[in-house]
């Protein structure tokens, strides 16, 4: 249902499979904001490509959790939702953070943002 | 094709995942394309959550029903409980409106609901309870669509 990896560097990589809704979000919900406070985590990269279903229960876990990255200013990207997925999150604001791309580019990405900073 | 159908359920989470399956498996012969059925399932999983954790507070013994009519390509549905109904339809339907921030409701429901449905109602008396009524058209499948 979701997979969670931590990398050297601060960014949290989860990847959703299955349906994700309000049932299925209550039960994730603990275990990634746990691993965001744990790992030190500085950015969020919610991997979309093998997530069949989702409602606005994914709207609310992933609003969530930017707030937890609010106190170190930490980036979200969610990668290759579908079109469906898509359109949720752009009536939700969060249109500017969706990328289509591979999990090492969005790395990149935000390793060049930090970089930056 | 004409069809109808009903179905009842506790009010329990898990029920969710139920009322979206049933609900796909009743509009298959309609041949509808992938995105129509997943925009479809968004419907009904955010009207049925709403009657579940809002209407009835996850009780686990009120009954959530649904009722469903297929005319031609057109499903008509209504998704209806008997719980606590809500206070202000109007401010309920307000995209990122939640009486349950708390729970990490988004607010964004009924937005959802109303953009991925071709038309959509709601009543709600306080004590009574609510039911949302939608329709959705899928798109007819010709040789043509078939082919794509």
């Amino acid at each position: 249902m979701a997979d969670i990896e931590i990398l050297d560097n601060g960014i949290l990589i989860v990847s959703l499979r299955g349906e994700l809704d309000n049932h299925k979000a209550n039960q994730i919900r603990t275990h990634i904001s746990t691993s965001i406070f744990t790992g030190q985590v500085r950015a969020i990269i919610w991997n979309l490509e093998r997530l069949g279903f989702m409602d606005s229960a994914g709207i609310g876990l992933i609003l969530g959790r930017m707030r937890d990255l609010v106190p170190s200013n930490g980036e979200t990207l969610i990668l290759n939702p579908t079109p469906t997925m898509e359109k949720i999150f752009k009536f939700s604001g969060l249109g500017s953070n969706i990328r289509h791309c591979t999990i090492d580019s969005a790395i990149g990405e935000i390793g060049g943002v930090l970089h930056e900073q | 094709m004409n069809n109808e159908m009903t179905l009842s359920f506790v009010a329990i989470e898990e029920n969710e995942a139920l009322a979206r399956m049933a609900m796909t498996c009743f509009i298959t012969p309609l041949d509808p394309t992938i995105e129509e059925i997943s925009e479809f399932k968004t419907i009904v999983s955010e009207a049925v959550t709403n009657a579940i954790i809002h209407g009835y507070e996850q009780d686990g013994k009120s009954l959530v029903t649904l009722h469903a009519i297929i005319q031609d390509n057109k499903i008509t549905m209504t998704v209806r409980d008997e719980g606590m109904g809500i206070f202000d339809v109007e401010q309920a339907m307000e995209p990122m409106f939640t009486t349950r921030p708390f729970m990490e409701r988004s607010g964004m429901g009924f937005t959802i609901m109303e953009s991925f449905a071709d038309s959509l109602s709601v009543e709600s008396v306080i004590g009574s309870g609510t039911v949302v009524k939608f329709e959705k058209t899928f798109s007819p499948v010709t040789e043509v669509s078939r082919m794509r």
